[in-house]
């Protein structure tokens, strides 16, 4: 089976089996909606759609590239509490002196448990495993041979229950994450094809780590004080988000030195869907040559089809009906 | 990418009416209000629309002790909106605790704060 077959027969495979039991999803924790962010995780496991999400950047490389990256990312819940996603991308590189290159990157899958939901005290945890499969995508866009690894614990944690005289503080929330990233093989064995060099280079284990700081004025609207904004101001999440990689181990070849980005931006949410922009600032050379931005549409699934796609597929909780 | 779309298009072919979460949209007394006057009921009114048995509300005063006088209702000509009758509120703050579920069976719950100043 080809990739192309193999990526629409995973995601074929997750859109037509049919859900079996009663839903509730979204990352929604008593007063709090975390959103989706676009960078970081949010610490929820879901039903949800992010189609498509465009980013432009400057790579870190000398010469910098100009990357577009086009991706997509379908997360399913099995049951309530534990959901799988599948995400791919589409990349165009075009290094100055060098044809563009495109292609696809690996494909990325994930199993997402979720740990903790506190109502009271606007705190989820989810625990996950990512899996990105080694050759399934371009070399020429930077997809590596092998498959790696990324346990990753995601948390999120709004400030409602502070007391009623912080005000307009409750709104915050914050989100982080953080990940190790494992490479399947220790090292890439490659050969020049005009001289017959042989290389090795040592695939390091990378700490990933992030987070996010976001104010809700849905939060604000709902549960501090209605100031009586235009609705449209009543839906926006003001957000930065930061995400950064340490190599950490074997890092004979890639160095140890932390690259990552800082985010701001903004997210509007809608009834059942959520579009969000921000920019993409590297904090250090080796991370970016210029201050880039993403974009994402992202469907709630389990609002758009509460009765079929937006539900787990097994039912482990009946509906509280004593409340 | 041509993949994500054919898997978006076998998802839109699923299609059933959109709903969504029932968020509390607005309320009057108004959320985080102070009102010179105390109100004897209160109403709340969601985005979306509620199934009654399993939606509900009650008010408490800063010692925890409830102050609604009788069951929280879903409007039977307007299931967005929520009564809720309250005894006769003395001066200070009281905490409107909600729990709601959606027609689409998701549940969500909040609450928020409102004020009856001296008079």
């Amino acid at each position: 089976m080809g990739r192309p077959w193999l990526r629409a027969g995973l995601l074929a495979l997750m859109t037509t089996l049919v859900p079996l039991g009663s839903a509730f999803a979204h990352c929604v924790v008593g007063n709090r909606f975390f959103p989706a962010t676009l960078n970081v995780d949010d610490p929820c496991v879901a039903d949800e759609l992010s189609l498509p999400t465009i980013s432009s950047f400057k790579t870190g490389d000398n010469p910098a590239a100009n990357e577009l990256d086009i991706s997509g990312e379908f997360s399913k819940t099995i049951t309530e509490d534990f959901g799988v996603s599948v995400g791919s991308t589409w990349t165009q590189l075009r290094t100055p002196g060098s044809p563009t290159a495109t292609g696809f990157k690996n494909l990325e899958t994930a199993f997402q448990y979720q740990l903790l939901k506190d109502p009271t005290h606007e705190f989820a945890m989810m625990a996950s495993l990512g899996i990105e499969w080694g050759g399934t995508g371009a070399s020429s866009v930077g997809a590596d041979p092998f498959t790696t690894y990324t346990p990753t614990l995601d948390v999120g944690k709004g400030f409602g229950d502070l007391p009623t005289e912080a005000g307009w503080l409750r709104a915050f929330a914050v989100t982080g994450s953080l990940g190790y990233a494992i490479p399947g093989s220790a090292s890439t064995t490659s050969v020049d094809p005009d001289t017959g060099d042989v290389t090795v280079t040592q695939n390091p284990r990378v700490l990933q780590w992030g987070g996010s700081l976001q104010y809700s004025m849905p939060y604000l609207k709902s549960a501090v004080v209605d100031l009586g904004l235009p609705d449209f101001a009543n839906q926006l999440i003001p957000i930065v988000e930061a995400q950064f990689s340490t190599p950490v181990a074997n890092t004979a070849d890639s160095g140890a030195k932390t690259t990552g980005t800082v985010n701001p931006g903004i997210i509007y949410v809608g009834d059942t869907y959520q579009v969000g922009v921000e920019a993409i600032v590297p904090i250090n050379r080796d991370s970016g040559g210029n201050i880039g931005v993403i974009g994402q549409l992202h469907l709630y699934l389990d609002d758009m089809f509460p009765k079929t796609l937006g539900r787990p597929l097994i039912d482990t909780s009946a509906i509280d009906k004593g409340r | 990418m041509r993949s994500l779309i054919m898997a978006l298009t076998a998802t839109l072919a699923l299609t059933a009416p959109a709903s969504a979460h029932a968020f509390l949209d607005h309320a009057e007394p108004p959320v985080g209000s102070t009102m010179q006057k105390a109100p004897r009921s209160l109403s709340l009114w969601f985005t979306e629309d509620l199934e009654p048995a399993f939606s509900g509300a009650t008010v408490t005063d800063t010692q925890g002790h409830t102050v609604d006088a009788g069951k929280s209702q879903v409007d039977p000509h307007n299931r967005r909106l929520m009564h809720v009758p309250v005894k006769a509120l003395g001066p200070g703050s009281y905490r409107v605790n909600w729990h709601a579920l959606s027609v689409d069976t998701h549940r969500t719950e909040g609450n928020y704060a409102f004020t009856v100043e001296s008079r």
